[in-house]
């Protein structure tokens, strides 16, 4: 019996310790997708079938991460019947990105204070919540599950340059949504405002 | 050295920024940002609260995690799948 199965105890073994490992991760990026514990739960599972029964598609040595981002994203698609239409305002040129949030500000408005206190995650996890999609999935993918412009692009089906503003909106919007944090937490020093803009 | 890595000032190390705390820009430009930044105290801040942000963004990690009854769901409906291993 077990030398009969072999061929598939091999398969199996591979993809379980290729794939199983990333539930965590794939559990935290359906979550951004559906924004609710019911709907990420069935989609972790539905990844997870899906990922097993086309396992032989996966090539590898290559990430599997990125592989079952991918099949998460598009179960969460099918399952959504939605048409991708997501309109994409294009503005990630060289100009808009210059536009960042002044540190001078940030130091203002208590963000600097805020962002070196140790139990900022969870407020900062609700502020990723309440991001909109497209940004949330993208900030999601780069910067809390460390894929690369590339990779994010990959799992998305956007070109690299839409990953890149889409980053630099949504990373914008969760300041916006810090500062606000730190307004209510009365970590911006309101004693000070309006001095020190020297730099244009 | 400097001569055929890419001239960077204030303007253009921002606009770099991003890519580059993310590194994803190629290496010469890399090394050319990190360069500017080295000898330049108005970028410097800029890049120090980029790296404190992201930082912290990438804490959000540990918050949530899949739930442990949902992992034993997933192996179990594996196995009726034909996973011959857990
Ligand atoms: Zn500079």
């Amino acid at each position: 019996m077990a030398a009969a199965t072999e061929g598939h105890d091999t398969r199996d073994v591979d993809f379980a310790r290729e794939a199983l490992p990333y539930m965590d991760d794939v559990y935290r990026f359906a979550y951004s997708l559906s924004r609710n514990t019911a709907d990420a739960e069935d989609l972790v599972q539905e990844t997870y079938l899906r990922a097993f029964r086309s396992w032989h598609t996966f090539q590898p040595g290559s990430d599997a991460r990125r592989w079952l981002f991918t099949i998460c994203r598009n179960a969460f698609l099918r399952s959504r019947e939605k048409r991708r239409h997501e309109v994409e305002v294009e503005e990630g040129d060289a100009e808009s990105l210059a536009s960042l949030a002044a540190p001078e500000d940030a130091r203002r408005d208590g963000l600097e204070q805020l962002l070196s206190r140790v139990d900022l995650a969870p407020a900062l996890q609700r502020a990723l919540d309440e991001l909109p999609e497209p940004f949330r999935s993208t900030v999601m993918l780069v910067d809390v599950e460390d894929q690369s412009y590339d990779a994010a692009s990959e799992v998305l089906g956007v070109p690299v340059g839409t990953v890149r503003s889409r980053l630099f909106r949504g990373r914008r919007q969760l300041q916006e949504k810090l500062r606000e944090y730190a307004r209510d937490a009365g970590f911006a020093s309101a004693g000070t405002t309006g001095k020190e803009q020297t730099d244009a | 050295m400097p001569e055929n890595t890419p001239k960077v000032d204030c303007r253009s190390a921002m606009q770099q920024l991003w890519d580059y705390v993310d590194g994803e820009l190629t290496p010469e430009r890399m090394t050319a940002v990190q360069r500017h930044l080295g000898e330049c105290a108005h970028c410097v801040p800029h890049a120090e609260f980029a790296e404190r942000f992201l930082a912290a963004l990438h804490e959000t990690r540990d918050v949530r995690c899949c739930p442990q009854d949902l992992r034993s769901r997933v192996v179990a409906k594996l196995k009726e799948a034909g996973l011959t291993v857990d």
